[in-house]
């Protein structure tokens, strides 16, 4: 500092002087150290606004020394001051600084590189066997759906939900189920991309309800799974009396593919949760259940993600492709890809092996 | 004192390697559900203004227009509750009204795992007892029953506990707290002093004055100096004045008129002397420190 700036700032701290050495020993002690918690409150207002990352190199240096000064005058104020007014700004500047200091936010490009470059792929290889309850569940589901509506079809009425039938009964024609299959737009006219967008938004909140049902050991989201299976079990079983197995089984997989098994996995993820409260292990329950909730949540996300896509599909591929084997060929294609990306991405000290983050519908 | 110890219940203490603890006032549930309408009437308005201005600006064909909004009516329940958290740090439009935010329970960065699965158990305890609520007519009798036990749970939980946490801030290890607001009030001892300078040295203060009262009362009368001149009128002025008059024993004269500068130059004083204790180790909560083991003796004279 040059000692004509020293002088010129001296000059009415001087005069300040006469008044300060009558001052309590208190406010002298605010008096010396406001104009550096004001700083820290712009500095701290600044990046609560815009992020830390707005800050420049000068500022974010400043902001670690006024934070540790001002955590030092919270801790001599504590002591030595009875101003209460005193006390609760530097407690709530404090509490403020601290959070922006040790809980800075998530750049939100970076978080989703690193989950779909790591986090999804190595959270699906760690749940083997939820994920093997998943589809077990949704398999002995349609195993069971199918054997049952063989036996007598009036169960068909008992699983599958009215508005998800839409009119598509076993009391149906085979041409008419034939025409619900190969539909054009003369046929579904009312709302067939409506009804999929729905169906989206029905599967998704059913996926987050059998996640978070899981939580209740687990036992709700096996049920929730069981039943979807029974839904396709009869299903496929009512096409299959008419002849129509392949057809459906065609126009099933080239979007079923993903959303079941997004089903699935949201129901491995439940199932992550529910273990966790059955099999904590050497941990508490509440803290097995926060441990088990990181890769049970990258299961729903994947689980999401999957049904986005699958809804995608549905929406445009499902009119636009006809013919069974080219369906075959997308959905078991698609498959591929998300088994490639969950399989290999993410694996350390791999570098010969890359496949596309997300396959393009 | 019950009250005291409730309010230390609702505090949060993080300590930060700097040694120095910071507290966090646990936000009640009012402000929290207050927080969670305002979020869900904006999310509503948000989908309605959407589909009118769809609707009229006639861009889209309908099927589509339908496909559209269908989709928005989803991702502005939990998906916007996740990115506006992770967004603002915690913080969704509706809370930064109400002025709370969620933090890490162990005081550190919040995770975009711990927004995730905190919001994921939004649909588990808000939305679906929410929509249930709505189709209670069509419902039998025991799903009724089940559904309220469903509720009754999700609300017993929250006030279960002392940190206020619902299912999802149980499983994801978080909270919910006021954001600090900051606001630095003028130092009574120095700003209101030189208005009556002349009157303050006027009043002189024994030590034997200034050892009734303890730093709740001094707080106490700070509070009343500090509530703007037109909330207090004079007359109560002159009562708080008279009765500290008659605690403590002073004996020199208050003109008429000059309660306020009186009770300015008290606060002063016992300020001063309060604190010096303090700074010799005797704290004194307040004026019942007489009835309790005799404090220290105050080393030295006051100001006198």
């Amino acid at each position: 500092m040059s000692t004509a700036a020293a002088n010129s700032t001296d000059t009415p701290a001087r005069a300040d002087a006469a008044i300060q050495g009558d001052l309590l020993r208190s406010a002298r002690f605010r008096m010396e150290r406001e104009q550096h918690w004001r700083r820290l409150d712009a500095l701290v207002t600044r990046a609560e606004k815009q992020g830390a990352a707005s800050l420049s190199y000068d500022d974010a240096r400043d902001l670690a020394a006024e934070y540790r000064q001002a955590m030092n005058s919270l801790s001599v104020a504590r002591d030595i001051s009875l101003d209460r007014a005193l006390l609760a700004y530097l407690e709530s500047l404090c509490s403020r600084a601290y959070l922006v200091v040790y809980a800075p936010q998530e750049t939100l490009a970076g978080l989703t590189r690193r989950l779909l470059l790591h986090g999804i792929p190595q959270a699906v290889r760690r749940s083997a066997l939820p994920l093997f309850i998943g589809f077990l569940a949704l398999a002995l589901g349609a195993v069971a759906g199918y054997r049952l509506f063989m036996d007598d079809p009036g169960w068909f009425y008992t699983f599958v939900p009215p508005d998800l039938a839409d009119q598509r009964t076993p009391d149906a024609s085979a041409a008419w189920l034939r025409s619900t299959i190969y539909g054009n737009e003369h046929h579904d006219a009312d709302g067939l991309t409506t009804f999929a967008s729905f169906l989206f938004s029905h599967n998704t909140r059913i996926a987050i309800l059998i996640f978070a049902l899981g939580v209740f050991l687990s036992v709700p989201a096996f049920a929730l799974t069981f039943y979807n299976g029974l839904v396709l079990g009869a299903f496929f079983g009512m096409f299959a009396r008419r002849g129509l197995g392949f057809d459906l089984f065609a126009w099933l997989s080239i979007h079923g593919v993903t959303e079941l098994a997004a089903i699935a996995i949201a129901c491995a993820g439940g199932a992550r949760l529910g273990l966790a409260i059955l099999l904590p292990g050497l941990r508490t329950r509440r803290e097995a259940l926060r441990h088990q909730a990181h890769d049970a949540v990258k299961l729903v996300i994947l689980a999401g993600l999957m049904l986005i896509v699958a809804a995608f599909i549905e929406g445009f591929l499902r009119q636009l492709v006809q013919a069974p084997a080219w369906r075959l060929a997308i959905g078991w294609g698609t498959g591929a890809l998300w088994a490639a990306w969950l399989l290999f991405a993410g694996r350390p000290a791999k570098a010969a092996v890359k496949t596309p983050a997300r396959p393009s519908p | 004192m019950k009250q005291a110890a409730r309010d230390q219940e609702r505090i949060e203490q993080f300590t930060p390697p700097e040694g120095v603890p910071v507290n966090f006032v646990i936000t009640s549930l009012g402000a929290r559900l207050g927080a969670q309408c305002l979020d869900l009437l904006l999310t509503c308005l948000a989908v309605v203004v959407f589909a009118v201005i769809l609707a009229w600006s006639n861009l889209l064909p309908s099927e589509t227009e339908k496909m559209v909004i269908v989709l928005l009516a989803f991702i502005l329940r939990v998906p916007y509750y996740i990115l506006s958290e992770l967004v603002w740090n915690g913080r969704t439009p509706g809370k930064r009204i109400v002025g709370v935010r969620v933090i890490n329970v162990n005081g550190r960065r919040l995770t975009p795992h711990q927004v995730t699965a905190r919001n994921l158990m939004k649909e588990v305890e808000f939305f679906t007892p929410l929509t249930m609520m709505f189709a209670a007519p069509f419902m039998s009798g025991w799903s009724i029953g089940l559904t309220l036990v469903w509720v009754l749970t999700i609300l017993i939980a929250p006030l279960a506990n002392r940190r206020r946490q619902r299912l999802g801030d149980m499983v994801a290890g978080t909270l919910v707290v006021d954001n600090p607001r900051t606001t630095l009030l003028p130092d009574l001892a120095v700003s209101l002093a030189p208005a009556g300078a002349t009157s303050v040295a006027a009043f002189d203060f024994h030590p034997d004055h200034l050892n009734v009262y303890g730093r709740y009362e001094l707080q106490t009368l700070e509070d009343v100096l500090r509530s703007p001149a037109d909330g207090i009128n004079a007359a109560e002025t002159a009562r708080i004045a008279r009765t500290i008059i008659r605690r403590t024993g002073y004996d020199g004269p208050v003109p008429p008129g000059q309660e306020r500068a009186f009770l300015i130059a008290f606060y002063r004083a016992q300020r001063e002397h309060l604190e010096k204790l303090r700074l010799f180790g005797t704290s004194r909560e307040n004026k019942h420190h007489l009835a309790t083991p005799p404090a220290a003796g105050a080393p030295g004279a006051g100001k006198a």
